[in-house]
């Protein structure tokens, strides 16, 4: 849902295969996306010489992001390998950039083993590419020999954090172990990767944070592997389908049921007369009182976990428009309270004026809709 | 639809507990129709008896609550003594998801021993409670004595039987009452030990 609102780079150069069903938005007004998601955790080779934004994203923003850039990061890769590789043979201004670039994409084109699709044949990629700018500034012995053999010349930085670190060992796995000509990262104690770089403390303290906030998550996950619903007695995450695998999160207490079943149990109508209204907006098993139900992947063990999920919920649906206000055609229950976007489709958003009254007491009360039924039913009581 | 998996989920968990004095049949194969048994709580007039409860569960159990009705016939002010109709809140307008076939066995179990005689089921029984409550008491015993005792159907005539046998009376007896009326299992038990 959020990468559609980032405008589709495919498209953007009019090639774009998947029409319609698209992830991303087909819409020149939306935003480009530019930020690069290497950086997010912590470890890109490029360091400040990379063509992407290396701006931290919060959270929120990190979740639609996150599914947007394998995309973008896939054209990045095609377009600077060639760029370099075919325009090696003719530059012969010297440029630590457009080297680096490359010896670092050959070490991922090893990683990924599509020999067709990144040649390494320069005359090839002119013939396939002639409308490639030529212009990159390039040296022939250092980016040729590193980009035909992947392991060439050691390059001599000024700068010690400007020299990139082995992508392949950042990965994971790298074959080539000890007689790697790249920097090999120091291991990170949590996820067992050779991807810190030694001398950007800055990209050490970011992966660090990263992958404790990982791990917690698959704590929590497993944590709520075991919770059962206490309406259908299953555990939640063991549901058949993906879209049951839900907790829903009562406001009031810490109950725990799947939010399919919580749903259900609130929407079923009760005995007219019977005062039951509110006896199922109550908790099933403790009864107090909760006025909405959040839905979770994963279940949580302090308040402010709960909490957090809650906001999380809470600004994710604030950006969607409300059905029910329909864009100031329809009418919405929950007025103010409603978690969903009340604009109209100018874009300014609802107001809401509250009316007082004076009553005769003194007292000030606020004027809701007047409905006929409350009349008849108070006068059904006074009978 | 029947939540299948929750109810199997329910008479596994019923039928593992031993100890509560709450038990759950089939009925056929369907699962909308069972039958409950509870036993009367010590220290109250129904000590002893052995209740059955007819269990209907709609199909959109348990986001409404099963259709209980007694079986056996039993003389208390929130049950009606003529058809079985229970009157407790929960099996009505405040019945929860939460709650299980069990849960609601073990609150009849609770309304056998604490009578709501002021929301009464059945009126002349609500009256007697609090009136004459010690006819109450009586009738309610003889109600239990008649009607919820398995064991006390033809006590005398399984005692005479073993006592042809060769056995005691007093030894009768008491294997009678170890095997819960059961004349078979306390043959067997007289004849091992």
């Amino acid at each position: 849902m959020p990468t559609k609102r980032i405008l589709c780079k495919y498209f953007k150069n009019g090639a774009c295969f998947k029409g319609d069903a698209c992830e991303f938005s087909h819409n020149w007004s939306d935003p480009e996306s530019n930020v690069c998601m290497y950086y997010q955790s912590g470890n890109c080779a490029y360091g400040r010489f990379c063509r992407y934004e290396h701006v931290k994203l919060n959270r929120q923003e990190g979740i639609s992001v996150g599914k947007a850039l394998p995309v973008q990061t896939h054209i990045n890769l095609v377009n600077r390998e060639v760029a370099s590789s075919s325009a090696t043979p003719r530059q012969g201004a010297c440029d630590v950039e457009a080297s680096q670039d490359s010896r670092s994409y050959a070490a991922a084109n090893i990683a990924w083993k599509e020999p067709s699709m990144f040649s390494l044949n320069a005359a090839d990629e002119q013939e396939n590419f002639p409308y490639l700018p030529a212009d990159v500034g390039c040296s022939v012995d250092s980016a040729s020999s590193s980009a035909t053999n992947g392991a060439g010349a050691v390059m001599k930085y000024n700068d010690p954090s400007e020299e990139p670190i082995c992508a392949l060992a950042a990965a994971g796995r790298c074959t080539r172990g000890e007689t790697c000509p790249y920097l090999h990262g120091d291991v990170c104690t949590m996820c067992g990767k050779e991807c810190l770089h030694p001398h950007r403390p800055e990209e050490r303290e970011e992966h660090k944070n990263q992958c404790e906030r990982n791990q917690k998550r698959l704590e929590a996950l497993r944590f709520s592997q075991d919770i059962e619903c206490s309406i259908c007695l299953d555990k939640v995450l063991s549901k058949p389908t993906n879209a049951e695998r839900k907790f829903g999160l009562l406001s009031g207490c810490d109950h725990p049921f799947c939010v399919s079943c919580i749903r259900d149990w609130r929407r079923t109508s009760q005995p007219q007369g019977s005062g039951a209204d509110t006896v199922v907006r109550c908790c099933p098993v403790c009864r107090v009182l909760s006025y909405y139900v959040v839905p979770s992947v994963i279940w949580y063990s302090t308040p402010e976990e709960k909490q957090e999920i809650i906001d999380g919920y809470k600004a994710r649906v604030r950006d969607i428009d409300c059905k029910h206000f329909d864009f100031g055609n329809g009418k919405c229950q929950f007025g103010s309270s409603c978690f969903y976007k009340h604009a109209y489709r100018d874009g300014t958003t609802e107001e809401i004026r509250l009316r007082h009254l004076g009553a005769a007491d003194g007292n000030t009360v606020i004027a809701k809709d007047v409905r006929l039924s409350d009349f008849l039913g108070r006068l059904h009581l006074r009978r | 639809m029947l939540d299948v998996s929750r109810v199997q989920k329910e008479l596994v968990e019923v039928a593992g507990d031993k100890v509560s004095g709450v038990s759950i049949q089939l009925l056929g194969n369907s699962l909308s129709h069972l039958q409950g048994t509870i036993d009367g709580p010590s220290g109250t007039p129904y000590e002893g008896g052995v209740f059955t409860i007819d269990i209907q569960l709609p199909s959109s159990y348990p986001f409404e609550p099963p259709k209980m009705r007694f079986i056996t016939k039993v003389w208390h002010p929130n049950i009606s003594s003529q058809n079985g109709a229970i009157c407790l809140d929960i099996l009505k307008d405040q019945w929860s998801p939460a709650l299980t076939l069990k849960t609601a066995l073990l609150s009849l179990q609770a309304l056998l021993s604490t009578p709501e005689p002021k929301d009464p089921q059945d009126a002349v029984v609500a009256e007697q409670y609090l009136k004459h409550n010690n006819t109450f008491i009586a009738t309610a015993r003889y109600w239990t004595e008649a009607f919820a005792k398995r064991s006390s159907i033809g006590l005398h005539e399984k005692i005479q039987k073993i006592v042809e046998m060769g056995f005691s009376e007093e030894a009768a007896r008491a294997a009678l009452q170890s095997s819960g009326g059961d004349e078979n299992a306390a043959l067997e038990k007289l004849c091992v030990g």
